[in-house]
């Protein structure tokens, strides 16, 4: 009985060593020598990359849906032009929705880390705080669905165009040029979000010797008469916002209502195309500028360009935008360590630490240094844009990408909150 | 039934959306009347399909399906609103008019009147009405209603299509001057200090409880970070939740509602 078992033992054995040794034969996790399900290169092996966002029920919904399609469309192209190194790159398998909760976030990542190389999208600053030890642990990179300059201090994160701190202060250096404030208020959501910008306003403001107040204001628009009562009350030049599109919009079409004349700049996230035939739509044309991190949608780049027409039927919004700039970082890695013959978690990893500079297709210039340190790395350039009907996501461009002078002298030496 | 039912922000959601389709066909005042009829025949068929069989289960349990059917109502509602804030198309927007000397924005007095209305309304229906006598009197025994031929389970029916429609007008309102998005049912929630404070069983009490928490909150909200700043910023928006529970402590039954009175 006891050699029997010994024998069965010894062939669990063997046959459990032939599988580990059929494993160690396919690359890394998420690369395989099979094509991907929806090959466009039927004889190309499969790169799997996670996507992480907020797609049904969380706040960020609207945004996180056209990040996703935009991502989708970008990898689509690249597989349509060849795919990388003998590889396609699958971003729809393993798509899954955080409902914006940290808890589920780790739930999904943990159900996919294993299966994918890296996430095409990791959406949201306390979710991707809940896996980013596990990420840093097993090198999966992550492509940022914001712009906190946190990001720009961890080695996993592949983050692009200015953080919300230094297109605050840009915002407060074009108004200083534009219209000579002498108090600036930051009405901020509480969290990463607002008061990284409402620190890069603060900064700026203090630069130029300008009176500031930071004035909290939690999200929700029935939750703005507080941030209402401070700006009619104090009556500032400058009103720096950071908050969600209809939040914004509240914000600035009550102050108005109640006779507050100032200048709002609001960053990139407070504004929305719908907000153009909103109620407050008079009062965001008259008194509403929008600062952001990179040129909107109908710029004419050869970047904009094939986002337009890979994208085409969509209605214009620049959350595709947004999702169609922050995959470039990942596919230099992905061609950088294809190059290096190193198309695995670690491979992938150097490569990203290789990389000077990333080729946006002119939709970003300067940008995508993940080899130098923070302070020589970050983006400092912004753009200044106003509402406009005429345009397809009915914002024009006011001021082209420019850095002030307080973000090009601002050391970042530690995120900015 | 005794439940509270927690579907009722997915209502209210699905309500302003439907309008922010209709208003730009019919008029927001067509919409709006189509669109409570529609959140109407929802929670009929909400209450049909996923209610009715669990006449009978543990309260606990019917709650616990309202949240899923909260859920499930506000996913299919998002999935309308799309990619860009969407408005309702309200008559009123942002323009004010002087009442006494202080400048009230308009949309606010119209909500204030479509209040006044439905709790009318509704005091009537409950009153005067064969089936609103029938309402109270299922509410209160239902065995008795029924042995005195109230149709009780037409009563869960009409007391869901209520409760939807009343939902919907909630959510036109507050789309009033604003903008739709995924988030509004979040003011929802405060109804819960509301009809708490006022007393679950009182009509007049959620009056009552919606203009104390109402006040309560824009007070704290004006007045707070200058005269008790260490209670922090934005102790606003929790103080509907701590007022409730201070008349709680006082008047566990709420201001207004039927004290509890139980054999030992």
């Amino acid at each position: 009985m006891k050699k029997h078992l010994a024998a069965l033992a010894a062939c669990v054995l063997v046959l459990s060593g032939c599988g580990r040794g059929d494993e160690s034969e396919a690359t890394a996790p998420g690369v395989t020598d099979e094509a991907c399900p929806e090959a466009v290169n039927k004889d190309n092996g499969c790169i799997y990359l996670g996507v992480i966002s907020d797609l049904t029920t969380g706040p960020f919904k609207a945004l996180a849906v056209s990040i996703t399609d935009a991502q989708k469309a970008f990898w689509k192209r690249v597989n349509d032009n060849g795919g990388i190194g003998g590889y396609d790159v699958d971003v729809t398998k393993y798509i899954r929705d955080n409902h914006y909760s940290p808890e589920t976030h780790n739930q999904v990542y943990q159900e996919i880390k294993g299966k994918v190389l890296a996430l095409a999208q990791s959406l949201g600053s306390p979710t991707t705080a809940a896996v980013i030890e596990d990420m840093k642990t097993n090198k999966v990179l992550a492509t940022p669905a914001s712009w906190t300059s946190s990001w720009n201090f961890e080695d996993v994160i592949l983050e692009s165009g200015a953080p919300y701190c230094i297109e605050s202060m840009n915002a407060v250096d074009y108004a200083v040029e534009a219209i000579k404030p002498k108090s600036v208020m930051a009405v901020y959501v509480p969290g990463d979000y607002g008061e990284d910008a409402a620190e890069g306003a603060k900064v700026a403001a203090e630069a130029h010797g300008l009176s500031f107040t930071g004035v909290e204001s939690p999200p929700g628009q029935e939750n703005q008469g507080g941030a209402i009562d401070a700006i009619v009350k104090a009556k500032p030049d400058l009103v720096i916002l950071t908050a969600g599109p209809t939040d914004a919009a509240t914000v600035v079409g009550q102050a108005a209502a109640r006779g507050y004349k100032g200048r709002f700049i609001g960053t990139g996230p407070t504004w929305n195309p719908g907000l153009i035939a909103s109620p407050a739509a008079d009062a965001l044309k008259a008194l509403y500028w929008q600062s952001a991190p990179w040129l909107p949608w109908q710029t004419d780049t050869p970047g904009h360009k094939a986002m337009r027409e890979t994208l085409s039927g969509v209605t214009p919004n620049d959350g595709y935008t947004a999702g169609w700039v922050w995959s470039y970082p990942l596919k230099a890695a992905l061609e950088k360590a294809a190059s290096n013959g190193e198309l695995t978690r670690d491979g992938l990893f150097k490569a990203v630490k290789q990389l000077t500079s990333v080729d946006y297709e002119g939709m970003l210039e300067n940008a995508g240094n993940y080899a130098g340190d923070p302070n020589s790395a970050v983006v400092r350039s912004s753009v200044i844009a106003q509402p406009d009907e005429s345009a397809p996501t009915k914002v024009k461009v006011i001021k082209e990408p420019f850095v002030g002078p307080t973000a090009q002298d601002y050391t970042l030496s530690k995120p900015c909150f | 039934m005794r439940v509270i039912s927690f579907a009722q922000p997915g209502f209210m959601l699905a309500g302003a959306v439907i309008v922010t389709y209709l208003s730009a066909e019919v008029g927001f005042w067509a919409a709006a009347v189509l669109s409570v009829l529609a959140v109407s025949l929802l929670a009929l068929g909400v209450e049909r399909v996923a209610i009715r069989p669990m006449v009978g289960r543990p309260v606990f349990a019917i709650a616990i399906i309202t949240l899923g059917l909260d859920v499930v109502i506000r996913v299919v509602a998002n999935g309308f609103i799309g990619l860009d804030v969407r408005q309702v198309g309200d008559p009123w927007k942002l323009d004010t008019v002087s009442v006494l000397g202080v400048e009230v924005q308009q949309r606010y007095l119209a909500m204030f009147a479509a209040a006044l209305l439905m709790v009318a309304a509704l005091f009537l229906f409950f009153r005067y009405t064969r089936f609103g006598l029938a309402m109270r009197a299922a509410s209160f025994d239902q065995e008795a209603a029924l042995a005195q031929g109230v149709s009780v389970s037409g009563v869960f029916a009409v007391s869901w299509a209520m409760a939807g429609g009343l939902a919907a007008v909630a959510g036109i309102m507050f789309g009033a001057g604003t903008s739709i998005d995924q988030n509004i049912w979040i003011i929802a929630l405060k109804a819960l200090p509301a009809i708490i404070l006022g007393g679950l069983d009182s009509l007049a009490g959620a009056v009552a409880g919606g203009l104390a928490i109402g006040l309560f909150e824009s007070l704290v909200s004006s007045y707070q970070s200058d005269h008790l700043p260490w209670l922090g910023e934005n102790f606003a928006t929790v103080s509907p939740y701590v007022l409730m529970l201070a008349v709680l402590l006082l008047r566990p039954y709420g201001l207004f509602g039927t004290r509890e009175v139980e054999r030992v």
